[in-house]
């Protein structure tokens, strides 16, 4: 038997192992397991925080999760020891447990931010995000339309372009002092009088004043200074998504006379949306979890009341200072001195944080594929 | 036996000699147009054009007769599609484009001047375009857009005007129970129909038209040419195409550019049976180059 | 699919088939003055040629600005082509009866009675011929085109006897010479006739099969043919 036949191709496009092929085979593997790696680190970080947050989020009894964790404020905690069992209590149910029952000389230790829940933090978190979300979205699309629609591609513009970039590498905490020098210190507020030793300007011909007092540790000074720093992904993401509609749209209503914003509002913003909301996504998982802008501008370590509590006015609630789900995290991991109670509030306040920010960027996805369905071109 | 008579027929287009269009070489060598007796509804004069550095128009005239279809022919290149997007002012998109001498007169009035409404000529002048743009809305918002956009919202008159250009367009009968789906959900040639019912739908006095046909097969081809053949009962037509038989076809004028330059503007049958131009002659028996 | 420039093409066709039937009109008239040694009824189809030349010119302008305009191919293509070479072939014919028509006035009235009846019926011949090459090329039906080629062998037989009974009388009777010599050219002039319509029958058969019989077997007269 000849040993060229056993060798020898079955037909003409037969398989053959080359130097091509294993390079492949060694990429494919490469990359599959960069993949798996990155989503291992992930997972585990994701884990962590789970198990150890569990603890505080979930319970054994029945509803299984712990809701009071979500509807009270932080409390203190009391851990003692009572009739021989170890007792840990809020602040609330200390004060009535000591009032009915004689504690004597009992060693009772107290734990900062131990006990209770994080309900301002949430109700915090989300006033900050839907507000800034809105004034960055309003701002970063009208932005982008007049770059990529209206203004003529200069120089100019291509520089103006390039700064916009690079107000994304700006470092949060930047974006926090700009926060509290314009709008904590000097942003203006309308009042009949004008104010002593603050730029006062009469708004004429109404007798009211624009005092350059600022807005101090507020909502509104929060929203402005996160909108901005999220504000260059807005507008690079929204300037994509415009581009990106056909100019055959654009050219198809213009020929039919229509005016430039009658064809921008729709033939092409519609079709751009779907982009828009994608850039939206990003902005808010950066929004809700930068801590940085929100401690000089927004956020109070513990405050006693809700935003909407105790106001003269309406637009009061926008003067209210807030507290937040990361500043809470940081607070409770670096302010105060660390323990077995308070590393559960940490990982349970992550933990809520996480399961937050996935569910708003879910209720935009499906906004999103909602929107894609209904503008599909 | 009966005896015999002067024998009578007629033909698709009578030639009368008023019909002829001559040209005339000028002292430059440019061929420009004598007016006919026939109103002409666009007055092309002494246009030169230039987007930013590059001049693309050298001193073209001609006059487009009203009623009547009038294709540009010519290499990629030589300008014909640069003159018909001047027609309606979509050259103004582009930047650094802009006539720099001479004017184009529509209804007698130079189009270009400050106080003309852009918005009002391009409602008079309309345009469809080589690749077929049916927005992605339904059949029925497309055709309504235009008027939408000038303020009508009428129901039952939007209706009418829906039937109407759709009929118009030879397209009612294969959509009317359909209005409400997507127009991207028809053949190129429908969807290339219902631009032109789009544009009819606002009532235009001149369509242009821009190869509209160069992305259809021949079948979808064949059924706008003879839309177009109906269509300029109605409007003036102006067809810009690379395909000389449909030129042939469908035009009842013709004119011949080559690097921006008018060379030979005449009756579509002087210039495929007997072009004065030789050059003219090598383009149309596909010589050229 | 219709297109608008059917139309053209109608016209043309229908333009033929009025040519032709001038032409056959003229050929029975001309037998017609013949027969009764009508010179006015001659001096009408003098007249008549003009109407056939127009047409012919008509025909070809139209046959050209459909080639130019419309760029035919496959059965159009052959349908013009076709056409314009028939127009010729009609005006042909038309010309040759004009001259009979001259000849006639000629030709006195006592004609001799035995050829007299032969010329008519050798016309006879040639005007069916005519008429059912003309009814194959506007209807497109091959099978009365065969039958037009093989009468014309009918027709050149004719005339060849037509021929040789017309010498025999010039040299019987010499005073018949200049009417005989008429007489042969009318004869003549039919053949020619003749030889025209089976033209037109070739060349619709080559519309119909585009395939060209002419100066095939098929249609090849015998080899001893007359004058």
């Amino acid at each position: 038997m000849n040993a060229n036949v056993a060798t020898a191709p079955a037909h003409v496009f037969e398989k053959r192992r080359t130097v091509a092929r294993t390079r492949e085979a060694r990429a494919v593997w490469l990359f599959r397991a960069v993949t798996y790696s990155v989503l291992f680190c992930g997972l585990f970080v994701f884990g962590t925080i789970f198990v150890r947050g569990s603890a505080a989020v979930f319970q054994t009894s029945f509803p299984f999760i712990n809701v009071g964790f979500f509807t009270e404020a932080p409390e203190s905690l009391h851990v003692f020891e009572f009739d021989g069992a170890a007792m840990q209590m809020g602040d609330r149910e200390f004060r009535e447990f000591r009032e009915t029952h004689n504690l004597g000389t009992t060693r009772v230790e107290s734990y900062v931010y131990s006990a209770g829940g994080i309900f301002p933090n949430i109700i915090g978190t989300l006033l900050l995000v839907a507000g800034s979300m809105t004034i960055a979205l309003g701002l970063g699309v009208a932005a982008a339309i007049y770059l990529s629609e209206y203004s003529a591609q200069s120089r100019f513009i291509q520089s103006i372009r390039l700064s916009i970039l690079n107000l994304a590498g700006v470092p949060s905490v930047v974006f926090g002092l700009f926060g509290f020098g314009l709008f904590v210190l000097f942003a203006p507020v309308i009042g009949s009088e004008p104010v002593a030793n603050v730029l006062s300007l009469r708004m004429w011909p109404l007798s009211l004043y624009l005092n350059f007092t600022g807005w101090n540790v507020s909502l509104i000074a929060g929203w402005f200074t996160l909108a901005f720093m999220v504000l260059p992904v807005v507008i690079t993401a929204s300037e994509e998504a415009l581009r990106s509609v056909p100019k055959g749209f654009r050219e198809g209503s213009l020929a039919l006379g229509a005016t430039k914003w009658q064809s921008i509002r729709t033939n092409v913003l519609p079709y751009a949306l779907p982009g828009i909301l994608t850039s939206s996504i990003l902005g808010i998982a950066r929004v809700a979890g930068e801590t940085a802008p929100i401690m000089f501008t927004a956020a109070y370590v513990v405050r006693d009341k809700l935003p909407w509590e105790g106001l003269e006015h309406w637009y009061d609630i926008l003067f209210q200072g807030v507290m937040a789900l990361p500043y809470h995290i940081y607070v409770v991991s670096s302010k105060i001195p660390q323990n077995e109670y308070t590393e559960r509030v940490q990982y349970g306040t992550a933990f809520v944080f996480l399961a937050i920010v996935a569910l708003v960027a879910l209720s935009s996805v499906l906004l999103r594929n909602k929107l894609r369905g209904a503008y599909r071109w | 036996m009966k005896l015999m008579s002067e024998p009578t027929s007629s033909t698709s287009e009578p030639v009368t000699r008023s019909d002829r269009v001559t040209t005339a070489a000028d002292p430059k060598g440019n061929a420009s147009a004598k007016p006919s007796p026939h109103r002409n509804l666009i007055e092309v004069d002494h246009v030169d054009f230039c987007y930013g550095s590059n001049h693309t128009l050298f001193d073209v005239t001609l006059g487009i007769p009203e009623k009547k279809v009038t294709a540009f022919i010519g290499p990629s290149g030589c300008g014909k599609s640069t003159l018909l997007r001047c027609f309606n002012r979509m050259n103004d998109l582009i930047d650094g484009a802009r006539i720099v001498k001479g004017e184009i007169r529509i209804h007698d009035v130079n189009i270009h001047r400050h106080e003309v409404d852009v918005i009002e000529l391009r409602k008079r002048v309309g345009m469809v375009f080589q690749k077929s743009n049916p927005f992605p809305k339904s059949i029925y918002e497309n055709i309504t857009y235009g008027l939408r956009i000038a303020g009508v919202n009428n129901k039952v008159r939007l209706d009418e005007v829906v039937e109407k250009s759709l009929r118009g367009a030879a397209l009612w009968d294969e959509v009317k129970d359909r209005l409400h789906t997507s127009g991207l959900g028809l053949s190129g040639g429908q969807q290339q129909r219902l631009c032109i019912a789009r544009t009819i739908a606002v009532e235009p006095d001149i369509i242009l038209m821009d190869e509209p046909c160069s992305a259809l097969d021949p079948i979808a081809t064949a059924k706008v040419e003879e839309l177009i053949h109906d269509l300029k009962r109605d409007y003036t037509i102006v067809i810009v195409t690379h395909n000389m038989q449909q030129a042939a076809r469908v035009s009842d004028r013709t004119a011949f550019f080559y690097l921006g330059r008018l060379i030979e503007y005449d009756v579509t049958r002087k210039i495929f049976m007997n072009p004065s131009n030789p050059q003219t002659e090598a383009y149309v028996s596909g010589r050229f180059g | 699919m219709k297109r608008f420039f059917d139309a053209e093409l109608e016209t043309l066709r229908s333009d033929l088939f009025h040519m032709g039937e001038c032409v056959i009109n003229q050929l029975r008239l001309v037998l017609k003055a013949f027969s009764e040694g009508d010179s006015h009824l001659a001096q009408v189809v003098v007249d008549g040629d003009n109407v056939i030349d127009d047409l012919e010119i008509r025909i070809d302008e139209e046959a050209i600005r459909y080639l130019s305009l419309r760029a035919p191919i496959a059965t159009e293509l052959r349908i013009l082509l076709m056409g314009m070479k028939a127009s010729h072939e009609f005006e042909r014919a038309g010309d040759e009866i004009t001259k009979i028509a001259r000849r006639i006035k000629n030709i006195s009235s006592d004609v001799p009675i035995k050829v007299g009846p032969d010329i008519v019926q050798m016309g006879e011949i040639a005007a069916s011929m005519l008429s059912d090459a003309l009814d194959c090329f506007i209807q497109g039906t091959e099978e009365k085109a065969l039958a037009v080629c093989h009468r014309d062998a009918e027709v050149d037989q004719m005339n060849r006897d037509l021929q040789d009974e017309l010498a025999e009388l010039m040299t019987r009777d010499p005073s018949m010479v200049s009417r005989c010599v008429d007489l042969m050219f009318v004869s003549k002039a039919i053949e020619r006739v003749a030889d025209h319509a089976t033209n037109i029958a070739e060349e619709t058969i080559f519309l119909i099969k585009a395939k060209d019989i002419r100066h095939t077997a098929e249609t090849r007269r015998p080899a001893a043919s007359g004058r």
